[in-house]
């Protein structure tokens, strides 16, 4: 290796240490993941078209209560001005100006979940007195049909315990909704069409269990929020809170809970009104983004708005979430590269295209890994047979290419539906890019079959298999996405380490056993 | 350990090769003069260096149609893709009673068309880039390698250094190899000894040989015909190029002697195998005899001078 690459190796891993050192150092910056339960990072992002009316745009906001702390909030509307509302139910949002063409509304705020327990024991039940006949909670409307005969008589049949054990009353409305009402995805939200059929939709369900606790003398309201999921978008919740003595109780007739509220609910508000709602535009569309940070909210701070004015400017922790998203899977491809490249250079193991192995590796590894395996088992083999039974059409390369492209994508399409009908979670999304390079590698091994022999190809296609399976433990590791997301600057190191391997005249590895039968024989003369 | 046994034996690696002399000493902007067999064929030419008659070729897929048409009265040939790599993609053909033979197979006509339009749309290429499917003459085996080789075009590799001849070996397609000169396909590898043409020890699939598998002849001492024109055309090929490390694959026409088939500029080191010998030290004393090129530039003095350096370099370190 010259001196000029040893120097030049040096220079940028030191300049990626250094510059991560200095950070960690003076700002306090931890080098590893210290809170596995971290807050919360949500993005709401409000799309709303108009025609050069004046217009509000208003949408739920979370507050601090039990079960949740909220911080950071910032809130940015184009060319609108923007109010927090407090009312009884929660706090709102409201953007007001004139909406002319598309305003983009963001409201982002960080959030530490704890979840909250609400048993319904002894405690609680000794301090429940009856609510007031004109409670709010207590009213019937179009939304919960209280005093409907359908209502009354479904409560008289549950043959309710007395008035004196709230406890049991709430349990036996609960189990009837859970247990004897199903939730289907086309069914409908009205509270009375669910209870005739016995099938609703989630919020069919919800509205239907807020009925009958009212109807059977219970103050009872419905709960909105979010259900964050890592690496997931978040998806709109509603559930239901029953009133016992001073405390708000969490069900979920469809979730089946019954005095607790996950660690992974965020509430936005209670009441009847929808998470964005608006007035004076033409369209309103939006939709939330979330992500979970491994640090605790004081060292958020510090990476957020270190005292360094430039530091601050440079954080990644303040991006758009969909932005900080795509960082976080791109800043690790430097490593992912940098294992592959020893893996071929240093190991010297043939593989299928550069950086194929790596790639896949990184689009498989939000999959658990019998979904990985399945798919590109899958893939394979039908390109491979696919391929084989095309041979004899003698088709041109591309359109023979594209024919492959419309085979595996018929197979991913099924494979969705059977997934759908087996009740799995959705975990096709986002693998499309996996999809397309495997098609390529297939048309890679067909032609090496062909050229070099089947056992030629069956090897390269096992190496390449290798050097995905060794990159995918780096993309899944916490602590390497933290890293590289948190240091960026350590891609200066990853290109130090690249340049080293890149002047690495030593031999390889798979040299060792080509060569073996030249250094085992004997002296000669 | 053999690790250490590798560098005692002056074994060169494909990282060493690469940094130090593929990426050292060739000029990236000359590759296409060896990648390129067309473009490669008129170098020589010019140079009148022997290479074998271009026939025909197609660069698109209008003319992959007319390909067929003009072949019909040579009696033999082979069709190859301009860029391909590692011999893949070629096909050895010929007339039978109007008939196409490929080996003892008969070949389609529709399926010779639609391995030309394969070649045309890059597959073989070596990086999937669009192609040219050429047509030239099939070489007949000097009847001296009778007795080595029963089926194919034996070729010679030289690896050519700076413009001296640094290391060679032969390639004898087998019945294993299906004809085709390619030693990771199953042809034997031996080596030369650059002083006197006698082939010394030989590897088939990484296993040494002793004998011909096909005819059961013994391999060393046999000895590669007109071999001092085999160097003379090698050296002058790569001269050609420009690139400081060039493999030579020349092959002993029964008609023509000695033509240069192909050049590389990355050449394999399984050349090592053959030889059963290391190539550093003797890239090494050239280096030596040689301090003061700039990297890529060939030693000076006539061809018979820098092979006469070659010999003597490889007789010091067998």
């Amino acid at each position: 290796m010259s001196l000029a690459i040893r120097l030049t190796g040096a220079l940028l891993v030191a300049l990626g240490l250094a510059v991560a050192a200095f950070k960690a150092l003076r700002h306090d910056i931890p080098l590893a993941p210290t809170e596995e339960r971290g807050p919360w990072e949500v993005e709401l992002t409000i799309s709303v078209r108009g025609d050069g009316q004046r217009g509000s745009i208003r949408a739920l906001l979370p507050s601090t209560e039990p079960g949740q702390t909220i911080f950071d909030e910032r809130a940015a509307g184009e060319r609108l001005t923007v109010a927090i509302q407090e009312a009884a139910e929660g706090r709102a949002g409201v953007w007001t100006g004139r909406l002319e063409g598309v305003h983009e509304l963001v409201y982002r705020f960080r959030v530490q979940l704890t979840g909250l327990e609400t048993p319904i024991d002894g405690v609680l039940v000794a301090g429940d007195t009856p609510p007031s006949e004109r409670d709010v909670y207590l009213r019937a409307s179009a939304t919960f049909p209280v005093s409907a005969p359908a209502v009354v008589e479904r409560i008289e049949q549950l043959g309710l315990a007395p008035a004196s054990d709230p406890a049991a009353r709430i349990q036996t409305v609960f189990a009837f909704v859970a247990h004897e009402v199903q939730t289907v995805e086309s069914g409908g939200d009205d509270a009375l069409l669910t209870l005739e059929r016995r099938e609703g939709s989630a919020i069919g369900k919800e509205r239907l269990l807020v009925t009958l606790l009212r109807a059977s003398g219970r103050r009872a309201r419905l709960a909105q929020g979010l259900e964050l999921r890592e690496g997931a978008v978040p998806s709109p919740n509603t559930w239901v809170e029953v009133g016992l003595g001073e405390t708000w109780i969490t069900l979920s007739a469809d979730e089946g809970i019954l005095g607790r509220r996950p660690e992974n609910w965020v509430v936005l508000g209670r009441g009847p009104r929808p998470l964005v709602e608006a007035t004076g535009a033409r369209a309103v569309g939006h939709r939330f983004r979330s992500v979970r940070e491994h640090l605790r909210p004081d060292e958020i701070a510090s990476l957020m708005a270190p005292d360094d004015p430039l530091l601050a400017w440079l954080s990644l922790y303040r991006l758009p979430i969909g932005t900080q998203a795509m960082l976080r899977w791109l800043l690790l491809l430097p490593l992912g590269a940098v294992v592959t490249a020893i893996f071929r250079n240093v190991v010297g193991l043939r593989t299928y295209g550069t950086f194929m192995p790596a790639l896949i590796a990184l689009a498989l590894s939000d999959l658990p890994p019998s979904w990985a395996a399945g798919l590109l088992g899958g893939v394979l083999a039908i390109g491979v047979g696919a391929r084989i039974a095309l041979e004899r059409l003698r088709l041109l390369m591309v359109p023979r290419l594209s024919i492959l492209l419309c085979l595996v994508v018929l197979y991913v399409t099924s494979v969705a539906l059977v997934n759908q009908h087996v009740g799995g979670r959705d975990w096709l999304s986002g693998t499309l890019l996996p999809i397309v390079i495997i098609t390529m590698w297939i048309e890679r091994i067909t032609i090496t079959a062909e050229e070099e022999g089947t056992l030629e190809a069956m090897r390269r296609t096992f190496w390449s298999l290798v050097v995905a399976a060794a990159v995918l433990p780096v993309f899944q590791s916490e602590l390497a996405g933290y890293l590289v997301f948190t240091f960026p600057e350590l891609t200066f190191a990853s290109m130090g380490l690249l340049v080293w391997i890149g002047g690495y005249t030593g031999y390889r590895v798979v040299e060792l056993i080509r060569f073996r039968s030249l250094t085992h024989e004997a002296p000669q003369r | 350990m053999s690790l250490a046994e590798m560098r005692r034996r002056g074994i060169l690696g494909i990282n060493r090769r690469n940094v130090l002399y593929t990426l050292g000493q060739n000029e990236r902007a000359r590759y296409p003069l060896v990648d390129d067999k067309l473009l490669t064929k008129q170098l020589c030419r010019r140079a009148n260096i022997p290479v074998p008659r271009l026939i025909a070729s197609a660069n698109t897929h209008r003319e992959v149609g007319q390909l067929l048409g003009r072949v019909r009265d040579e009696p033999a040939f082979v069709l190859k893709p301009a860029r391909g790599a590692m011999g893949n993609g070629i096909l050895v053909l010929e007339w039978r009673d109007g008939q196409l033979y490929r080996g003892v197979r008969r070949m389609a006509e529709g399926a010779f068309v639609y391995h030309a339009a394969g070649i045309v749309s890059g597959l073989y290429s070596l990086a999937g880039h669009s192609d040219e499917a050429l047509v030239e003459e099939r070489l007949e085996t000097d009847p001296r390698f009778a007795e080595l080789v029963a089926d194919g075009v034996p070729d010679t590799r030289i690896i050519v250094y700076r413009g001296i001849p640094a290391m060679s070996m032969v390639r004898l397609p087998t019945r294993a190899s299906d004809g085709r000169a390619n030693l990771h396909q199953g042809a034997v590898g031996a080596g030369i000894d650059l002083v006197t043409g006698l082939l010394g020890r030989a590897v088939q699939r990484n296993r040494e040989v002793l004998a011909s598998p096909d005819t059961g002849v013994s391999i060393a001492g046999f000895e590669i015909p007109e071999f001092d024109r085999v160097l003379d055309t090698a050296v002058r090929a790569t001269d050609e190029t420009g690139l400081g490390y060039v493999g030579a694959d020349v092959v002993v026409d029964a008609r023509y002697g000695p033509v240069v088939l192909e050049l590389n500029a990355r050449p394999g080191l399984a050349i090592q195998l053959a030889n059963r010998a290391g190539l550093r030290p003797r890239l090494e004393a050239i280096d030596r005899v040689h301090p003061d090129l700039a990297d890529g530039e060939r030693a000076p003095g006539t061809p018979a001078e820098r092979i006469a350096l070659g010999r003597e370099i490889a007789s010091a370190n067998p």
